[in-house]
């Protein structure tokens, strides 16, 4: 799989041929230096850019095919996402903020605020529901984002250096959490990071550099 | 709510009032002029002539007539059978009479009309009460005969309006009218009235006429010209036909009209008034529509500085799983919202303000039972409100869309 930006004339190549199975219930982390290809690779996979050329293949959907409606409903059902910056909606409660994901599933009110709520109480962040990101700490911020991705109950949650803005306490209680949602509710995750104390909680480490895959590494 | 927000509604708050007190205006002359109007002369009395053409070939007292529609007796129970109509009688015109009152002398005309259907014909009485079906001597006084006749008394000293036509209800009036014989002798005849009733204003020839039965007057009539009346072959000059409400009126208008009869009715000049009206208020409304797109302009701004500000938010939401029309109904029912909250507003502020126009208009004209300037039927209220809704819909099609096709990655990293 192949991905190229323009940048001004030049056509930079970021992804250079990237050829990767992931298994259902696998739990990988992508490392590389920045500029690797790891983010690129990452909103590729998610759906959120085109590839150049190649395919990517998510069970039996094809969706560097899909189009752009398509992919939003292919990302509501099967995917979820957790970012570096959390990426909350301000104005909204932490309640709000992942019940927003089920209100475009089309999902009642009812049933949407109690999922939201079980979601939650997942990340432990239940006696906080009604509170707005900005009066959370970063590490609170972070699992309502989680609970956010979680509550589709999605098949591969896409985390793009999701400890990359904490400490390394909280840090560690965020992998503890997202190992024990691998564990117990058998979903895949990807990883993206550059921490290599991240890795230890993945069970395949995938090394990048300059758009190709330099290794792999089970453990 | 967001200032920017506020200020915008208050934009679609001015143009949609600006629209509804314009039209409002334009509503409340046409309402004063057509209650005036139809106040007068009663909507539902249609006027028949025979065919003018036809009056003119018979009053020269030949020519075949035959293909000619008369306004015969036979006319006059054809047009009784059409649809809707309630009464239809003839009228029969006398004038040179004089009345001596009070021992004033007063010139009038008669009106002679079928008191078989005088109960059904929409003539009010004021004070008295109308004649029966026999009472071939009495007659109603128009509320004018006295008073605006030409004054013919030998004496110089004016004392006139000190009778009033309800003053002589239930007396006898003696009527004189003359003719010249083939001798050139003048000649005099008397007839003596009995007064039942005084009619209501009708804005018509009745005002200054006296309504007696048409059996009567075509008597007179031929004392006077010396000739017996031949209405089989003239017809008569006139009939009135009364129907049961004003919105058959134009029906049987047009069924008189199939008979080759000339009709005239109330109606049909309220009718070629209603466009004029219809004009003016499409030239006023869009004076005030003038506000309402300078408001929309707001709107479309608004929208446009939301979705930068929101851009990050869209993408989110894109991510999450919004689908492009998910985002575009989002903006456009915002900007809906704007537009029908706005059309609410100006709705309510153009009931006061047109509440206040006819205040200080009454205040400066006067006049009984207020003033009507400005005047808003529950249509143009409903009018407005989808209109204002409408123009906030389409002013967010635009950015809607802009904010629908941002890429969710793009959107995402922007701050």
């Amino acid at each position: 799989m192949h991905k190229d930006f323009k940048l001004g004339k030049e056509d930079i190549h970021i992804l250079k041929g990237i050829d990767l199975d992931i298994e259902q219930g696998e739990m990988v982390a992508l490392l590389g230096p920045s500029g690797s290809g790891k983010s690129t690779f990452l909103n590729v996979l998610g759906g959120l850019v085109p590839p150049t050329s190649g395919d990517i293949m998510i069970r039996d959907y094809r969706i560097s095919d899909m189009t752009e409606n398509e992919l939003c409903l292919f990302r509501r059902e099967h995917l979820g996402f957790i970012f570096q910056s959390y990426n909350l909606i301000s104005t909204m409660t932490a309640m709000e903020n992942v019940a927003l994901a089920l209100t475009f599933a089309g999902v009642k009110k009812e049933i949407r605020q109690q999922r939201a709520q079980e979601a939650l109480e997942v990340v432990g962040l239940v006696d906080r529901m009604g509170h707005k990101p900005s009066e959370l700490s970063g590490g609170q911020q972070q699992r309502v984002s989680i609970a956010r991705a979680l509550v589709n109950h999605p098949e591969i949650i896409l985390a793009d250096e999701p400890t990359g803005n904490l400490d390394s306490k909280t840090s560690a209680d965020i992998m503890e959490m997202i190992t024990r949602l691998n564990r117990e509710e058998k979903q895949t995750f990807v990883i993206v990071t550059h921490d290599p104390d991240t890795t230890k909680y993945c069970t395949k480490v995938i090394h990048m550099c300059d758009g190709l895959i330099e290794a792999e590494v089970n453990q | 709510m967001k200032f920017r927000t506020i200020l915008t509604i208050i934009g679609v708050v001015i143009g949609t009032a600006s629209i509804i007190v314009m039209v409002s205006i334009g509503n409340g002359a046409q309402k004063s002029i057509t209650d005036e109007l139809s106040g007068i002369g009663s909507v539902t009395t249609l006027q028949v002539y025979q065919d003018l053409s036809s009056m003119g070939m018979t009053a020269m007292g030949g020519g075949k007539t035959d293909d000619k529609a008369i306004l015969n007796d036979d006319a006059i129970k054809d047009l009784k059978k059409i649809d809707g109509v309630v009464a239809v009688t003839p009228v029969v015109n006398l004038s040179g009479g004089e009345i001596e009152v009070d021992r004033e002398q007063y010139g009038v005309s008669l009106m002679g009309v079928d008191y078989a259907v005088l109960e059904d014909m929409r003539y009010v009485t004021t004070s008295g009460k109308k004649p029966g079906a026999n009472d071939e001597n009495s007659v109603i006084l128009g509320k004018d005969v006295l008073t605006s006749f030409t004054y013919t008394g030998a004496s110089t000293q004016l004392e006139a309006s000190a009778v009033k036509p309800e003053d002589l209800i239930g007396q006898n009036i003696t009527m004189t009218i003359k003719r010249t014989n083939a001798n050139g002798e003048e000649e005099i005849k008397t007839q003596k009235l009995k007064v039942t009733g005084v009619l209501e204003a009708t804005g018509g020839n009745e005002d200054y006429s006296i309504i007696a039965d048409y059996h009567l007057v075509t008597d007179l009539n031929e004392w006077q010209t010396g000739r017996k009346a031949n209405v089989k072959k003239q017809g008569y000059s006139q009939a009135l036909v009364t129907v049961e409400d004003s919105s058959v009126v134009n029906d049987v208008t047009s069924e008189v009209e199939a008979m080759k009869f000339t009709v005239f009715s109330m109606q049909q000049i309220l009718d070629s008034m209603g466009s004029v009206f219809q004009m003016l208020q499409i030239l006023l409304g869009g004076i005030g529509g003038v506000a309402l797109l300078v408001a929309c302009i707001g709107i479309v701004n608004t929208m446009t500085m939301s979705i930068y500000e929101r851009t990050k938010e869209i993408g989110i939401m894109k991510v999450i799983g919004a689908s492009i029309s998910d985002i575009r109904n989002m903006f456009i029912a915002e900007s809906t919202m704007i537009g029908l909250i706005g059309g609410l507003v100006g709705i309510v502020i153009s009931l006061v303000l047109s509440v206040l126009i006819n205040l200080i208009a009454g205040l400066f004209i006067g006049g009984e039972g207020g003033v009507t300037i400005s005047y808003i039927t529950p249509g143009l209220v409903v009018f407005a409100l989808f209109f204002s809704a409408l123009v906030g819909l389409l002013s967010g099609v635009r950015p809607a869309i802009k904010a629908a096709n941002l890429s969710s990655l793009d959107a995402i990293r922007s701050e």
